[in-house]
């Protein structure tokens, strides 16, 4: 983990509906996170955690308050230049799997590449090396709809780091799964953090896994009510992972920034 | 994105509810083939009528009678408003006699050849008939105009107007056989028999005038046999032997020719009108067959529109469905980066697409039946058969084109609203969907 605050907010607000029906899901939350680390948001059902998430992962805007990425404010960007950071910069694990049932495993890896306007011969090669990352490369050709739930979620990841994201959102990864096939889920998840350096950010229910990371941030009515760190996890130092030449994907340079700030 | 990948989504898309995408390309199928053939069939019987127009000839040529007579057509023509207010001005037996002096107006108006001024009488034969058979045949003849025209013959020449000395005829081509010739060539120069008989007594004279030249089968000529002005005059006096002497000398029609390099058609026609006269050239004769068509064709391509506009509607109903169902993948595709731009383009691509196939498919199918009918038509005893030049169905590459460019552009308006719908999606609320 380094010391670079890759992520924070300030006074983050976010109400839904109008007048009466007006309510407040997020009320105020300050938190800074860090390039390579493993964060838990924790909380009861409707505390706001996916809300939260949501507004992290630049899917939508806050009624007030201010996020930062590498330091610059996000609200300050375009719409293009969202869509692009999205695109290259974020990997997304969604609860509820979020495929396209119908199509092939590859496709549905390939999807963000496809959408970045790679050439196919270069994105096919990128999936499929995502794909064996979580194990799946036999399945490539498969409908998607076919697979298991377990196996269905290594799809989403294969899909969430297949754009070599620096951060992966991951919204109840573990929760449609049995504890055998969840904690293989976990198991790939922190190697990427550990291999590669990537930065988590969890929403989940499962203690066990929250305790997992580095820290948790728990939310009780759209508030943060404690944060607690894990002494013992220390996360080494990020090492490549994709072998091949990343040039391209890099080529937009929204988030290099923080170099020369640093 | 690239503009490939949408593409191969989009028919990607189309292709995932074939039986859905079918029936929308089916819709615009039905207007693509009635528009399609409505225009090629217009372009057949435009194209075979000027083709008449120029085998005609006929520049020049004026058909004139007074303006009474002319309105008395059109009161004809009317006679679906309800009866009109009788004017004691006016006589309403039809046709109105030219005077005397109105003819020497006429031949004074700059343009109108003064020797070309003549009486167009109309002759009747009562039968023709030839050395070579023992029947008799109806027949319908005319005296040849003056001016321009030109009589597409397949053998022979056209009459000589001027010769006073001789009797001479042009037939119809169905005429050779029937009256036991074996061609066209054989008939030329051999003389036939004509029958003309008075209006009141029905006493029978004959004339034997001379076969010059025989005419191929066209809209123009109708059937028509051509006589010189000397052989015309002559089955004129026999027709009118009985008339009463003023009726002898009444002029109800004249044919005449004008200068038509140099003079404006339409200056010459207002000033016959100040002297009461009317005229009409070949043009408006053959603009009025072209109106009729055009007006039958023109219902049926309005048919062919209200067939788009529905199969366009048809088109929104498809992809708003498309847009419903495709709720998540839409939210997941945006979540992922794809801008609303690129999610506007992929509906408005199927919707092109719909548009494009069907309009194809529409054009294809017409153009086989096109094919189909103008081969049985001019088959041996095809009704066409006697009009080797008439194409009923001609595709041109412009009807084609503007065929195809008008129904992608309907698709396209169609396909804005769904793809509006789907571009304005936010990735979040698509994604909570479901
Ligand atoms: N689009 C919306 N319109 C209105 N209210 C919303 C909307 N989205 C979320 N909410 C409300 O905001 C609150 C927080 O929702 P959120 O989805 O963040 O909860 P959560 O902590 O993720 O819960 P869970 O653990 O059940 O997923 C809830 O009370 C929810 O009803
Ligand atoms: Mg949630």
């Amino acid at each position: 983990m380094s010391n670079h605050v890759i992520l924070s907010t300030h006074g983050l607000r976010k109400s839904y509906g109008k007048r009466d029906n007006r309510f407040e899901a997020l009320r105020g939350i300050n938190i800074s996170i860090k390039q390579g680390e493993t964060v838990a948001i924790v909380g009861k059902s409707g505390s706001g955690k996916s809300t939260l998430m949501h507004l992290l992962a630049l899917l939508d805007k806050p009624t007030k308050g201010i996020i930062e990425l590498d330091g610059a404010d996000t609200s300050k960007l375009r719409q293009g230049q969202l869509n692009r950071l999205r695109n290259k910069k974020f990997g997304f694990v969604f609860q509820s799997f979020f495929m396209n049932a119908n199509d092939s495993v590859l496709n549905n890896v390939i999807l963000p590449l496809k959408i970045a306007g790679l050439r196919s011969h270069r994105r096919r090669r990128q999936a499929m090396h995502a794909l064996k990352t979580v194990g799946l490369e036999s399945k490539a050709k498969n409908k998607a709809n076919d697979l298991s739930g377990g196996q269905k979620q290594r799809v989403c990841i294969a899909r969430a780091i297949v754009n070599e994201p620096e951060i992966i959102f991951a919204d109840e990864p573990t929760g449609n799964l049995d504890s055998v096939t969840g904690g293989k889920i976990e198991d790939l998840l922190f190697e990427l953090n550990r291999k590669q350096g990537i930065t988590l950010i969890i929403v989940t229910h499962d203690a066990e896994l929250a305790k997992k990371c580095d820290r948790q941030i728990r939310l009780v009515d759209g508030r943060v009510a404690d944060e607690s760190t894990n002494p013992k996890r220390r996360t080494p130092k990020p090492t490549s992972y994709f072998t091949h030449d990343t040039g391209d994907t890099d080529a937009d340079g929204i988030l290099n920034t923080d170099k020369e700030e640093a | 994105m690239k503009l490939i990948d949408i593409i191969k989504d989009a028919n990607r898309n189309l292709l995932r509810n074939k039986l859905r995408s079918f029936l929308t390309i089916l819709a615009i199928f039905i207007g693509s083939f009635s528009i399609i053939s409505t225009s090629a069939i217009q372009a057949g019987v435009n194209d075979f009528i000027d083709g008449q127009v120029n085998s005609y000839g006929g520049e020049g040529y004026l058909a004139i009678a007074s303006k009474d007579s002319f309105e008395a057509i059109e009161n004809l023509q009317n006679a679906s408003d309800g009866p009109l207010e009788y004017n004691p001005d006016k006589i309403q037996t039809g046709a109105t006699a030219i005077e005397p002096a109105t003819i020497a107006k006429l031949k004074d108006i700059a343009g109108i050849d003064p020797d070309s001024v003549q009486e167009q009488k109309t002759i009747s034969v009562d039968y023709i008939t030839s050395a070579q058979t023992d029947k008799k045949y109806i027949l319908s003849a005319e005296a040849l105009p003056p001016g321009h025209i030109k009589v597409d013959t397949v053998a022979g020449t056209t009459p000589d107007l001027n010769n006073r000395d001789e009797y001479q005829i042009l037939l119809p081509e169905d005429y050779v056989s029937a009256l036991g010739y074996d061609d066209a060539a054989a008939i030329i120069g051999q003389t036939v028999t004509l029958g003309v008989v008075d209006q009141y007594r029905h006493e029978t004279k004959k004339f034997t005038p001379k076969v010059v030249g025989v005419i191929a089968p066209g809209v123009v000529s109708l059937g028509y046999a051509y006589t010189n002005t000397f052989l015309a005059d002559d089955i004129y006096a026999e027709n009118s032997k009985y008339y009463p002497a003023e009726l002898k000398e009444q002029v109800f029609a004249l044919t005449a020719s004008y200068d038509y390099q140099n003079y404006d058609i339409a200056t010459i026609k207002d000033e016959l009108e100040e002297i009461g006269l009317s005229a009409m050239t070949v043009e408006d004769i053959i603009g009025q067959i072209k109106s009729f068509f055009d007006v039958i064709l023109g219902v049926f391509k309005i048919f062919g529109f209200i067939a788009l506009l529905a199969a366009g509607i048809g088109i929104v109903n498809t992809l708003f469905m498309s847009v419903q169902e495709r709720t998540r993948e839409i939210g997941l595709d945006k979540a992922l980066g794809m801008s609303s731009r690129h999610v506007f383009l992929g509906f408005t691509l199927e919707a092109i697409s719909l548009g494009f196939w069907g309009s194809l498919f529409g054009i294809a199918v017409s153009m086989t039946i096109g094919h189909l009918a103008n081969t049985a038509f001019h088959a041996e005893n095809g009704l066409l058969a006697a009009f080797p030049t008439f194409n009923l169905a001609t595709y041109t590459i412009h009807d084609i084109i503007n065929v195809v460019i008008l129904i992608i552009f309907i698709a396209f308006i169609a396909g804005t609203l769904p793809a509006r719908q789907a571009s304005r999606k936010n990735p979040i609320d698509a994604l909570r969907y479901e």
